[in-house]
Order: C-alpha cells, then structure tokens, then sequence
C-alpha cells in the first residue's frame, strides 16, 4: 500500500514542527488560541488530475499523474507580527522545497522522478488582539503519480 | 471596584446549574454549555461554504470561573489539552475562550471547547 498523498501531508505535518519557534503545528485544526501563538497549521489540499481530458483506451488502473495544493496558514500575535511572519514564511519554504524525504522518497522530484514540488504563493491578513495578530497562508503544489493498483 | 461578579452574580448561578467536574484530577464546578452544531466538511475557516454536505453533531463546551480554577492551581498554560469530566462524560479542552467581566479578564469565566477524549 502507498498512499502518496498521505505521506505527502504527514511529512508537511512533521516540518512544520521543525520551524523556528513555533509553538503548536496542527493539522485541519483552525481553531486555536492566542497561547498556541506562533502556530502553524497544514490544510489537507485539493487533489486534480487532467484526466478528464483523457477518455482512451488507457485501463483505469493505470498511473496517472496528480496534482495537490495544501495550504498552511502561518499565524502570530506581536507587535512585530509581519515580521515574523515574513520569517515563519522564510523557514517554511525552505524546509518545504529542499526537504529530502519529500523531493526524493515521496513525491520524487528531479533525477528522482517525474514528480514536482511548487511555492505557488500566500496571502496575508492582520487584525487586532490582545497585541497585532496576523495569519499568512502560503500555497504549495505537489505532483506525483497516482497509482491505483499499489493504493 | 468591587467584586460585582463573582460572589453576588457567578455564585447563585453556579450554585444553581453548575456541577461538579474534575479538570486534571482538580475538583471545580462548571456549566455544561453543550451545543448542536453542523460541520461543513471541506471547508476552512474564512472560506466559503462547501457543498461536501453537512454532518450533524455537538459542540461540546463547558464553563468555569477563572478565579476557581485559579485558587485550584489551574493556569491558563494548563487549558489547553487538559482532561475535563462532567455530567457522566470525559472530554479533552481543545481551545477555549476567555469571557472577561468588569472586573477583568482574570475575574472573568473561561469557555472551554471540548472534543471527545479518544480524538487525537
């Protein structure tokens, strides 16, 4: 059994626990409190495929490749808190892109395979708490093979 | 300013309708504030609402008065994934809001969100 989007996402889970001063990493949990502040929080993605585009022959079973985009919101309170969401941002994509479980073992990307790890971008929002209280969603895209005989 | 909440407004009505509960093993008094709600599976907070159906289920919540749980030990660091029971059930708080008074934040009530004590 492989399920690569279900490692793809517990992986996502794993680093965000490795980012610099995050306090809570959570997964589809969005709702939490100014205490847990800095969090990071992975939103389990949409997945597509263009094979609607592709009524062949091909046996259904077959590989096909897909496309999931996770979103992760990154959220801090502080009087500083775009800046340090600039940072949380900063250390997040660089586990996401360079981690070596995910490029090589996972998704294989590169020499590894036909697969793709994206940045596609994030959003940001503020308010006011207790102190400056900001959230940055940042998007990613992943592409690997779906296949459904090894599911 | 004097306690205008605690004793003469809190009390009756956690004399009332309060129950015993044990938060961390710590015996306090709460209100069941248990709610029905319907989940939109799909969807995230701040975004639109899916079309991924609804499923039916409960909000579990309690209240308690922060100079009770204070008195008792209980810090604000402690909430979070603490074991609360009550009413013949055993929750985990996973978030909670804080519901200030006149006389301050830290005189207020805390509601604590419940989930089941088996989710992870």
């Amino acid at each position: 059994m492989a399920d690569v989007r279900e490692d793809i996402l517990v992986r996502l889970h794993a680093i965000l626990a490795t980012i610099p001063n995050v306090r809570s990493a959570q997964r589809n949990n969005g709702d939490i409190t100014e205490d847990q502040l800095p969090a990071a929080i992975l939103f389990d993605g949409d997945e597509d495929t263009d094979d609607a585009s592709d009524a062949s022959m091909r046996q259904p079973y077959r590989p096909t490749m897909v496309t999931m985009t996770p979103e992760i919101v990154l959220a801090q309170q502080s009087a500083e808190a775009g800046s340090d969401l600039t940072t949380l941002r900063r250390e997040l994509i660089k586990r996401v892109l360079t981690d070596t479980a995910l490029n090589e073992t996972i998704v294989k990307t590169g020499r590894n395979g036909n697969g793709a790890i994206r940045y596609l971008g994030c959003q940001t929002d503020f308010g006011d708490g207790r102190s400056l209280t900001g959230s940055l969603l940042a998007r990613f895209l992943f592409k690997y093979a779906l296949k459904p005989d090894e599911l | 300013m004097p306690d205008a909440f605690g004793a003469p407004l809190y009390g009756p009505v956690y004399a009332g309708i309060g129950v015993p509960a044990t938060f961390n093993a710590v015996a306090i008094t709460v209100i069941d504030d248990t709610r029905p709600v319907t989940n939109q599976t799909g969807t995230r907070p701040g975004s639109n609402q899916g079309g991924n159906g609804e499923v039916r289920s409960v909000g579990p919540g309690a209240y308690a008065r922060i100079p009770e749980l204070t008195a008792a030990g209980i810090a604000r660091d402690d909430y979070i994934d603490a074991s609360l029971s009550f009413n013949g059930r055993t929750w985990t708080v996973r978030s909670y809001e804080l519901r200030g008074n006149p006389n301050g934040e830290d005189a207020g009530e805390v509601r604590f969100l419940l989930k089941a004590a088996d989710v992870g």
